[in-house]
């Protein structure tokens, strides 16, 4: 159903001419393949999520408010959305308007001692974190990379990532808030509320944590944010990175009061319990299963291309022939990431002293190979920056991650070996890349002080080839099935089946009440309730669940 | 190759938005974080390399067909190569600025073009230049030098002076003077005067692929004919088309930029200054000199996969990603001026923002150009330098015109005026 011209042109009057089309090829280019990335669906061959009807490049709050009340008079649905790296951010239905935040893209302002900064939708992790240096302070980036919206992460998904650990997770770190609700209203939530600023998130003001975000948050199914203030950390290393080296290797000198290793461990349950220690002896900055994303038996072969400007990929054949690089390879089997930041050179000396403790309880080790000079300052700029996740594709450019072994060490780790197994019998049939069945990723706490991991399997494939994009469609329905018989349940491969469905639009009500009645089934009633009273006219979509 | 041969990378893009971005390692600001001025300008997805290859693949697969619109997004960018090489950062195997050439042959053969382009192209078929201008005045810049005209005398080195530097009076003299150098350093020199033609690299940026190929074919045929088997070119945009664009062709001259010449001569002390200049500048890499002055590498070969479905290329495929770029002669060059003092802006070598001035915008879309040059000033007022130092005509016309516009008092110089004045 095309916009009325009448609904075109008061559309066109909020925003100008120059920020509204319905160019057919325009709107093309937003739409999201669902044989792509980590969308936790399919992948389904050549399906793509449906044509807008218009998109509208906002440029202030009121703008977006004038589009939401107009969405409510003539019942249009509309999804707001900043970097577009996932189908989260796309209409799910027709009769739906793309609002694009990109003109939405200032830090406004950063409280240097309140520690905190002010930031509109289309600011990405990059951007804050360049400006948050200058002032010695950092911000959280999440696991999708620094190409991502920091507001985004904070009040519409989970926010989880490599930094969890020292920064929180961005559910964590939202305070002071405007939100322009499903009807257009405006909220200021927190002590903006109370007009006392923008410090805190839970009052004075009213509070709205949980009914906007939750645990996973809302995905853009629940009204527009159009500010948000956000915690900082302290960041004692350089106001500016001096990033060196030749494209696409580039490096940091890492400073004295700094760490990055590779730890490796003889067992699992080493690795489990190194992560504890860690937690206990709060000394991790960042802490990720990384490098792990290219696979158990190809993840060294991986860093030895991506720190030599001159290799690519071609090259992955012949390194893998090198019984160094397959020595190496095993010797970081059971390998993480950890980046250590010392406020001062004694802290870093008592860090490191720690470390060496943990590693010498559990029988881990730093590993070698990592520690060399060039090396360690390509991946502590790698880890520190985030800057290169859409290595996550570059094998056949779609990846999505599997079974996703999500809690407390001990229990990612129990299963590792099983699932490596069942993936590596996977990989055989030819459909996805052949990794080494182990290409479980993810942030060694995600939450404040630790506590737990999220790990997802990676599983690369091909979405421009349909065999590719089908057999790993079978595949994730096979591991969702194992998941659910070891009594796991089934993985992130299938986090959003109750959103959104195989023809790319909204999932078919009986199918979606299916889903969601399982154990979990009032609070989705609950939300129900919540739905019909922020979101009257039903403009928001089904990624914010509910059952009727 | 054929816009259908980019099928694969069109349905392989991720949809990251890095193309929108300088390599997120090298942000260091909000001011200076873009690297696209197409979607820094316009702000839709389409206007971005990511947006380009879903707009393409809708042409191609027949969702879509041709308006203004359409037109527009594939018209309004500079081809300067920042998406090409933020796009390689990570994702080895995508070619958005080789799609982006392909998009526009497939519009100008399916006769979608501009009336801004056409007219130049209309007087370049009759005249030979990109200026507009009588081929019978293509020689007057270099009116009363002596220096050998290749067509009468053989000369070891061919100046090429390029439509901009011949035509531009504001420009010309950058031109004369670095024939005047090099031949004081002793290079054996001459010229082609109103012979000269257009290399054809500016109207293959906009999409004119048989122009340039006449006018490509034309200029080996005339080179080969005068025994050169040198050329040297103070324009980025001719270096570019001389040794990327022309190769391919068969073309086998050694092909150098001016301030190659010169950090060559100053290196082995053939070239000496005498004088201080003492300013305070800032350097900008052109794109065709810098991300795209990569040198050419012939290949030819096919997809194939390993590891079951790890995408590579059989045999190694060359990876242009403005890791080989001209940066360093430039750069030498400058530091070598007793008194010049070099900053640097936030976005320099492969990351570098474009001035505006190439594929065609600067014809079609003078906003756009003029907007996209008016942001490089910014940066370099930022950086508190008294200049803005380039190696290519095209970017010094847009950033004098963009200085002249806003009233800005920085100046604009081509490397050579520096190291005039330093002799």
């Amino acid at each position: 159903m095309a916009l009325t011209r009448e609904a075109y042109r008061a559309f066109e009057d909020v925003v100008g001419p120059r920020n509204i089309s319905d160019d057919p090829a325009l709107l093309d280019s937003y739409r999201y393949p669902l044989s792509h990335t980590a969308i936790h669906l399919g992948p389904y061959y050549r399906v793509y999520t449906p044509r807008g009807e218009a998109v509208l490049l906002p440029g202030s709050t009121e703008e977006v408010q004038a589009i939401v009340k107009l969405c409510n008079k003539y019942k249009i649905k509309f999804k707001a959305s900043s970097t577009f790296w996932s189908a989260m951010g796309y209409p799910n239905d027709e009769n739906t308007i793309q609002l694009d935040m990109r003109r939405m893209d200032r830090v406004l302002e950063i409280d240097e001692k309140n520690m905190f900064a002010i930031i509109e939708p289309n600011v990405i992790g990059a951007v804050l974190q360049a400006e948050a240096m200058k002032v010695g302070l950092n911000t959280h980036i999440i696991g999708a990379g620094s190409s991502c919206s920091p507001l985004a992460s904070a009040t519409s998904f989970a926010g989880a990532g490599p930094s969890g650990m020292f920064m929180g997770g961005h559910g964590e770190n939202m305070l002071g808030l405007e939100w322009v609700m499903p009807d257009g209203e405006l909220l200021r939530t927190g002590s903006l509320g109370a007009g006392l600023g923008w410090f805190c998130g839970e009052g004075p003001g009213p509070s709205v944590r949980s009914i906007i975000r939750g645990g996973l948050g809302t995905q853009g199914a629940l009204g527009v944010f159009t500010k948000i203030a956000i915690k900082l950390f302290p960041w004692p290393g350089p106001a500016r990175l001096p990033v060196e080296g030749i494209v696409p290797a580039y490096k940091v000198p890492m400073p004295d009061n700094f760490r990055t290793y590779t730890l490796s461990f003889p067992t699992w349950q080493a690795w489990a319990d190194a992560c504890y220690k860690i937690w206990d002896a709060e000394i991790g900055y960042i802490g990720h299963r990384q490098f792990s994303m290219f696979g158990r038996d190809l993840k060294w072969a991986m860093v030895k291309i991506l720190t030599d400007p001159t290799k690519t990929l071609y090259d992955l054949e012949e390194l893998m022939q090198d019984p160094e690089v397959v020595r190496i390879t095993e010797d970081m089997k059971r390998d993480f990431q950890l980046v250590l930041a010392g406020m001062t050179l004694r802290d870093i000396e008592w860090q490191d002293k720690a470390l060496d403790e943990i590693l010498t309880e559990t029988g881990g080790w730093k590993s070698a190979a990592m520690l060399d000079p060039d090396i360690t300052d390509w991946s502590f700029l790698y880890l520190v920056r985030l800057g290169h996740k859409n290595l996550n594709l570059v094998y056949g450019g779609g990846y999505d991650g599997c079974f996703g072994l999500q809690g407390n060490p001990d229990f990612g780790t129990q299963y590792i070996e099983e699932v490596t197994e069942f993936k590596r019998q996977w990989e055989e049939k030819g459909n996805i890349a052949a990794a080494g069945g182990d290409c479980a990723m993810g942030g060694i706490g995600v939450m404040g002080g630790g506590g737990a991991t999220v790990w997802e399997n990676f599983a690369h494939f091909d979405p421009h080839d349909k065999a590719s994009t089908e057999g790993t469609l079978e595949f994730f329905n096979a591991s969702s099935a194992y998941g659910v018989k070891r009594g796991w349940g089934p993985g992130m491969e299938k986090q959003n089946d109750s959103a959104r469905w195989t023809d790319g639009k909204t999932t078919p009500k009986e199918i979606r009440n299916k889903l969601l009645s399982g154990g979990q089934s009032s609070v989705f009633r609950y939300q129900r309730r919540i739905k019909e009273t922020f979101d009257p006219n039903d403009l928001g979509d089904t990624y914010y669940r509910t059952l009727e | 190759m054929a816009l259908e041969d980019y099928k694969a990378d069109m349905e392989r893009c991720s949809q990251c938005s890095y193309c929108k971005w300088v390599p997120l390692d090298q942000i260091k600001s909000q001011r200076f974080a873009k690297g696209c001025p197409s979607v820094s300008y316009n702000n839709f997805n389409s206007y971005s390399a990511r947006g380009r290859f879903a707009v393409a693949l809708s042409l191609i697969n027949g969702q879509s067909t041709y308006t203004d619109r359409v037109r527009d997004i594939v018209y309004q960018c500079a081809t300067c190569g920042s998406c090409d090489v933020a796009d390689k950062i990570c994702r080895y195997n995508l070619e958005p600025l080789e799609m982006m050439h392909e998009l526009r042959f497939r519009l100008v053969e399916d006769g979608q073009t501009l009336p801004q382009h056409l007219k130049v192209i209309d007087s370049l078929r009759q005249q030979n230049n990109m200026l507009m201008e009588s081929a019978s005045n293509r020689g007057d810049w270099a009116k009363g030098l002596v220096v050998k005209n290749i067509a009468n005398k053989p000369a070891k080195v061919l100046f090429h002076a390029g439509c901009r530097f011949s035509y531009d009076k504001d420009l010309s003299e950058s031109a004369r003077s670095a024939v005047t150098i090099l031949k004081n350093a002793g290079v054996d020199i001459g010229i082609m005067g109103k012979d000269e033609s257009c290399c054809g690299g500016r109207v293959y940026d906009m999409g004119y692929k048989d122009e340039f190929l006449k006018l490509a074919e034309k200029t080996i045929k005339a080179w080969t004919a005068a025994g050169v088997k040198t050329v040297v070119t103070s324009c980025a945009d001719c270096f570019h088309a001389f040794s990327r664009l022309y190769p391919p062709l068969g073309a086998k001259f050694e092909v150098l930029h001016t301030v190659q010449y010169l950090d060559r001569l100053i290196k082995e002390g053939k070239l000496k200054f005498t004088k201080t200049v003492p300013r305070r500048v800032t350097y900008h890499d052109p794109c065709h000199l810098g991300r795209q002055g990569e040198p050419y590498v012939p290949w030819q070969g096919q997809e194939k996969k390993i590891f079951k479905q790890v995408v590579v290329y059989e045999p190694r495929k060359p990876r242009y990603n403005g890791a080989w770029g001209v940066y360093a002669p430039p750069r030498d060059v400058l530091k070598a001026i007793p008194g010049v003092e070099l900053v640097e802006m936030e976005r320099i070598k492969e990351y570098a923002w474009c001035c505006g001035a190439g594929g065609g915008s600067r014809e079609a879309y003078p906003e756009f150009s003029g907007w996209t040059a008016a942001e490089r000033i910014e940066e370099a007022k930022s950086t508190g330098a008294e200049a803005i130092v380039s190696a290519c005509g095209w970017c010094e016309r847009n950033f004098i015109d963009a200085v002249t516009a806003t009233g800005d008092k920085l100046k604009v110089f081509d490397i050579i005026d520096l190291v005039k004045q330093a002799i």
